[in-house]
């Protein structure tokens, strides 16, 4: 696959790129009793790579199906490049759809299954041909078009299914989980031909999974979702590195997680009462509530802002407490250590290669950070506990 | 070997009840063969010369063949509606499912006698319309094919409903709204894609049912009358009334081959028509 050379036919075919804005303005969708989705605003730019990501049942594929017109929303309306998508079924709206299950014509040849859309479009047979090709070609299966979709194998299967949607060049790509069903090598090398194939048609994309790394890595923009609402939208570094509460913080990359009280609130110091003493962070540090002093609260670090001293000398404006290494683990580039401090499991990564002078488990330790590093969060809800399968 | 598997010997044994079958099957049919192929006086291909060459015996064989056919496409085209139906109402498809099935509670025989009450020349379809106006003299509507073959596309009806069912429900499930998605209206999305992978289990109706119809005994009797034979009912009639069982055994033979050879022209039929579907 080579969709990296830009005068492939492909982008020249598709005028795409410029259109594809999604506008999703108050939407609830209730079934009876039952809220699946409430109150949802999100505004996706045209051309951007776009994830929705959250665990299961939190909302993400409803979503997915309402811009698609499988189902229309309760309350609040969809619009597309500024067009009302109200009452329009799937094939009146700019979107083409991946699914799940990939939903290939078991009775198509590879061709077929491309063409089919064109087919129906009336297009003529030879222009048919070479647009066939061409998102053929774009997908990296050019040489396979008179395979039976029997004779393909998984990875195959999901770039027809992509070629088929694409061929009808539509504003929008809908992707819902199409990438689920592979197998990790496999996926990867997906992820990346779906990111550069959305560059080059400049298509939006929007892709349901609830994978986050599958996320981090494809997205321009990653929609985070719960208990059927968003919790953040951001760039995925954006939402790394300042994530908007407990959830998307568990949800996005690795959290250590060091339960304390409020205690005094200044206008730019909060002190946290908690297992390991006071520890004065900056009211910057607060993530999405307002400080009473006495709440719970949870301190949260990234496991690469934790440095690893030892037990007695300099730190300079860092906060350290004492521990004991548990465990060092190599993992390919990283060295991974597991430091129990107060009762807690703090897990801090290096890299592989810089390991001299860290200490052997069983080693008294300090752990530090740097104050800014730290951020401050209301625990979890119950629902949102029991996503990471924790009794709150 | 593990312990849970039994001594050779006694898994032998095991294989007994088969061979008893097997060998009794097999048997009889040596019986019927050598049996059709003589006559009283010995080896004899007599019979296979009478039943090939008297007309009033090939019209047997025709009516057997075009009614049986008749049988079977009227079957899979009455079910394939009733199967769509039961496709796509998922609540109501166990009840639906016993609606149709219902009538194989009832023995064959009053089935056809309930046909004889309803197309007999006094029956009810004959006196509602003789009572209307409609007619004057009752229409004939037993003891001739037309009779044989709405007694049979009855009986053999559920087998096309269940074969046409399973094949559609065996077609993934968001097939459809993905086609839509593609632009198809719901007319291009059945005629493009559910008709064509519905067509298995169709072909496979058909031939089951033709094979079905082709050695039916019952309905041809009550139905069609002595004037209206069915190869299956001529048999019925050598053995139980002519006894003369070396005629009969040829007559079987007949039929068996002519079984085989619509077995053979409807599965070319079918590769030609879908073999496209896996």
């Amino acid at each position: 696959m080579s969709p990296a050379n830009s005068d492939h036919p492909a982008r020249a075919a598709n005028p795409g790129g410029g259109r594809g804005a999604i506008q999703v303005a108050a939407v609830s969708k209730a079934y009876g009793t039952t809220t699946v989705l409430a109150g949802l605003d999100l505004a996706v730019e045209a051309g951007t790579f776009v994830t929705l990501l959250g665990p299961s049942g939190c909302g993400k594929t409803t979503l997915l199906r309402l811009i698609a017109g499988f189902i229309e929303p309760s309350q609040g309306r969809i619009t597309i490049d500024g067009r009302d998508m109200a009452g329009l079924p799937p094939q009146r709206r700019p979107i083409g759809m991946v699914f799940q299950n990939l939903a290939l014509f078991p009775h198509f040849s590879v061709e077929e299954n491309v063409a089919y859309g064109l087919r129906l479009r009336r297009v003529p047979a030879d222009e048919q041909r070479r647009k066939v090709g061409t998102f053929l070609d774009l997908v990296g299966l050019g040489h396979l078009g008179g395979r039976r979709i029997s004779q393909l194998s998984g990875g195959q299967k999901q770039r027809v299914a992509l070629a088929r949607s694409l061929v009808l060049e539509p504003s929008i790509l809908l992707l819902d989980e199409p990438l689920s069903a592979l197998d990790l090598q496999l996926r990867k090398q997906l992820q990346t031909a779906l990111k550069e194939i959305q560059r080059e048609l400049g298509t939006t994309f929007v892709f349901v999974t609830h994978d986050q790394e599958e996320a981090t890595l494809m997205s321009d923009r990653i929609v985070v979702m719960s208990a059927g609402a968003i919790q953040q939208f951001g760039a995925p570094t954006q939402i790394y590195a300042n994530p908007a509460n407990l959830f998307v913080a568990k949800f996005i990359g690795e959290l250590n997680e060091i339960p304390g009280r409020i205690g005094a609130v200044t206008a730019d110091a909060v002190e946290i009462e908690g297992a390991g003493g006071r520890l004065a962070l900056p009211a910057g540090a607060l993530r999405g509530f307002a400080p009473q002093p006495g709440a719970a609260c949870v301190i949260g670090l990234r496991p690469e802002r934790i440095a690893i001293l030892p037990q007695t000398g300099a730190a300079d404006g860092c906060i350290c407490l004492p521990g004991t290494v548990v465990e060092r683990i190599a993992l390919g580039p990283l060295l991974r250590f597991v430091i129990r401090c107060n009762d807690q499991r703090i897990t801090a990564v290096r890299l592989a290669g810089a390991e001299t002078g860290l200490p052997e488990p069983g080693a008294p330790c300090r752990i530090a950070f740097d104050p800014t590093d730290a951020r401050i969060f209301a625990p979890l809800a119950a629902p949102a506990a029991a996503s990471f399968g924790e009794k709150p | 070997m593990t312990e849970t598997q039994a001594a050779p010997p006694a898994k032998a044994l095991l294989l007994l009840p088969v061979l008893v079958l097997l060998g009794l099957f097999f048997i009889s049919v040596f019986q019927l063969f050598s049996n059709g192929f003589s006559d009283d006086d010995g080896w004899s291909l007599r019979y296979f010369r009478q039943i090939l060459s008297r007309g009033d015996y090939q019209v047997i064989f025709a009516r057997t063949i075009l009614s049986s056919l008749a049988v079977a496409i009227l079957s899979v085209v009455l079910s394939y509606p009733i199967a769509l139906l039961l496709w796509r109402r998922e609540r109501w498809r166990n009840i639906l499912l016993i609606v149709v099935l219902v009538p194989w509670l009832v023995s064959l025989i009053v089935r056809t006698y309930g046909w004889l009450v309803l197309l007999g020349p006094k029956g009810v379809i004959n006196a509602m319309l003789a009572w209307t106006g409609i007619i004057e003299q009752p229409l004939p509507l037993m003891f001739n094919d037309l009779g044989i073959v709405v007694g049979l596309t009855h009986v053999l009806i559920p087998f096309a409903v269940l074969s046409i069912l399973s094949s559609l429900l065996a077609i993934q499930s968001n097939l459809e709204e993905a086609s839509g998605v593609l632009g198809a209206s719901g007319w291009q999305t059945f005629r493009l894609i559910v008709l064509p992978l519905s067509l298995p289990g169709a072909f496979t109706a058909l031939i089951v049912i033709y094979l079905a119809s082709v050695g039916a005994i019952v309905t041809p009797i009550v139905l069609g009358g002595m004037s209206h034979q069915f190869v299956g009912s001529q048999i019925y009639q050598e053995v139980m009334y002519t006894f003369n069982l070396n005629k009969a055994a040829a007559w079987s033979i007949c039929l068996l081959a002519v079984s085989f050879l619509s077995l053979l022209v409807l599965k070319a039929v079918e590769r030609r028509l879908v073999g496209t579907v896996e």
